[in-house]
């Protein structure tokens, strides 16, 4: 059964919060989702939470960057909050350190960054 | 006791755990046995008074003197170390003799007989034996010969179950003080909203360094903290395993939103670092303490 | 590959992208049975994934089997990844970081051998590969 990911969207920021374990084409699914809902409502930033994931391996992690790159493109700023220690640990192991793209610790702090950076 | 032979079959060097090997070592063979055996009589009727000599040469020394709190303990070793040479003319060679002999080395350790006083006692009581069997055996000087050097062959794979176990018993100190080191606490402590201080003291070995790694994310998120200052001047040696440890654990930080500063870097392991083509761009420090704070609150600002 | 079989082993067929979150979820679930904290399972449940990607990616199927093990007095898990795939003509070029022929990052086998205590990799072109990993609960 694909996974759905709800896209809420407060003011011109739209929040992805992936609430389960995703497989590749749930990723890749929500990926063209993000991308289209970044151009229909003109937002500036797009904030992915996946405070409930407990593993990001390279696809998954790859797959973000490559959104992050793309929502650039369009204009917009990408925040990932929500690495939980576990998960940012396995990440660094694998050689995965996302340093393209910004972090923060949650949704509220994420927000913020945006914010400021608007 | 189990424990100690089995744990020393997996050292290194020829003679391993298995007595037999250990035997063949040594080159002890049954005729050894059978020429020690020989010499029983003879070392019985000469043991007392080798002891009474041996104890009168220890105790005209200020620092063994002071092992010996009375007459009666003086007494009690000497009937001890009575029982001990003559099992060593005796002895089966076989597990119950090594557990034995294992048992008095850690007795020894313990109570603070050092590797020169056991060896030189021994070569006290062999030296003293050799001179009254040559005595005694006047009439066949080669026999005797032969019966002694199957003595002294026995006598050092005996001294060496004893120094085996002096290099167990510091070993298994030394690894408990390392135990005692790695399980110091590393608090974790916030010195503002969103600023937190980590003092690492003692040796980062890999178990410690591993929970130096979860207290210090999980820290970030039970304090939603953005900045870290790890503060490592009261860490004894920091190899490039543990360096590259810390890199590892600071951008695990910078992927939970946290930033990080490492302070208290010594030259040599900034050095170390350098070497390891980590750069000031990966990994952000401060020479002292206080400019890690000041820079950790800059970032909280930004 | 050291250890003693504790339990039968556990086994996923890999063979489409699901069987990959399938297959992490099992060896997380097996890793907090055995005792692993919260951190190790979390490494244990990212070596599986990248070892599932792997077989998806390049063999189109698979297994993975799990197994407890138990040696000198440590307990651990040890995961075997295995498929008939093409197999791999240079280890040691795929065993560098950056190296991919397909389309990953390159960083799995790497990088899941920095993970993992064991890592043991066999493979033939035209043979398949088996991959062999052991994590040990620390002390």
């Amino acid at each position: 059964m694909p996974v759905r990911v709800p896209i809420l969207r407060q003011g011109r920021t739209l929040i992805a919060s992936i609430q389960e374990d995703l497989s590749d084409s749930d990723i890749l699914a929500l990926q063209a989702r993000v991308l289209e809902d970044v151009i229909r409502h003109r937002a500036t930033g797009v904030i992915f939470d996946v405070s409930a994931l407990d593993v990001l391996d390279s696809f998954g992690t790859r797959t973000l960057s490559d959104i992050a790159a793309a929502v650039q493109l369009r204009g917009a700023r990408m925040v990932i909050v929500g690495i939980q220690p576990e998960v940012a640990f396995s990440m660094v192991l694998l050689g995965l350190t996302l340093a393209d793209v910004p972090t923060a610790l949650d949704l509220e702090t994420g927000l913020a960054m945006l914010g400021r950076a608007a | 006791m189990d424990d100690i032979i089995a744990s020393s079959g997996g050292r290194h060097g020829p003679p391993g755990g298995q007595i037999a090997d250990q035997l063949r070592w040594f080159d002890i063979t049954e005729t050894d046995r059978r020429q020690a055996e020989a010499l029983a009589v003879t070392a019985d009727e000469l043991a007392e008074q080798i002891i009474e000599d041996f104890y009168a040469h220890l105790l005209s020394f200020d620092d063994a003197r002071r092992h010996f709190r009375s007459d009666e303990q003086i007494a009690r070793v000497k009937k001890g170390q009575l029982k001990y040479f003559r099992e060593l003319v005796t002895a089966a060679l076989d597990e119950d003799y090594v557990r034995n002999r294992r048992q008095i080395g850690q007795i020894h350790e313990r109570s603070g007989v050092t590797p020169t006083l056991y060896v030189g006692a021994y070569a006290y009581y062999l030296h003293r034996l050799g001179h009254r069997v040559m005595d005694r055996m006047q009439d066949d000087p080669g026999r005797a010969l032969a019966l002694l050097l199957s003595l002294i062959k026995i006598a050092h794979f005996d001294m060496a179950q004893a120094l085996e176990t002096y290099v167990e018993a510091r070993e298994a100190t030394i690894e408990q003080r390392e135990r005692e080191m790695s399980e110091l606490p590393t608090p974790v402590l916030q010195l503002r909203d969103g600023l937190l201080l980590i003092p690492v003291v003692g040796t980062l070995d890999s178990y410690r360094a591993r929970s130096l790694t979860v207290k210090l994310l999980e820290g970030i998120r039970d304090h939603r903290a953005r900045a870290v200052v790890l503060d490592i001047t009261g860490v004894a040696a920091v190899d490039s395993a543990v360096a590259n440890h810390l890199i590892q654990t600071m951008t695990a930080a910078r992927l939970m939103g946290a930033s990080s500063v490492l302070t208290g870097l010594s030259a040599e392991v900034a050095q170390a670092l350098v070497k390891i083509g980590v750069t000031g761009e990966a990994l952000r420090t401060a020479g002292d303490l206080q400019h890690g704070i000041e820079m950790a609150e800059r970032m909280l600002e930004i | 590959m050291t250890g003693l079989d504790l339990a039968a082993p556990q086994m996923q067929r890999i063979e489409r992208d699901g069987d990959v979150v399938a297959a992490r979820q099992i060896g997380r679930h097996l890793a907090a049975e055995i005792g692993f904290s919260r951190p190790e399972q979390a490494l244990i449940a990212t070596a599986i994934s990248e070892l599932a990607r792997n077989i998806v990616s390049y063999a189109e199927r698979g297994m993975i089997s799990f197994a407890a093990v138990d040696a000198e007095r440590r307990q651990g898990l040890r995961i075997t990844a295995e498929d008939r795939g093409p197999g791999i003509a240079d280890i040691h070029a795929a065993m560098t970081d950056g190296f991919s022929t397909g389309n990953s990052l390159g960083l799995g086998l790497p990088g899941t051998q920095r993970i993992m205590d064991e890592f043991d990799i066999r493979s033939a072109p035209g043979e398949g590969v088996t991959v062999t990993v052991v994590k040990w609960k620390s002390r």
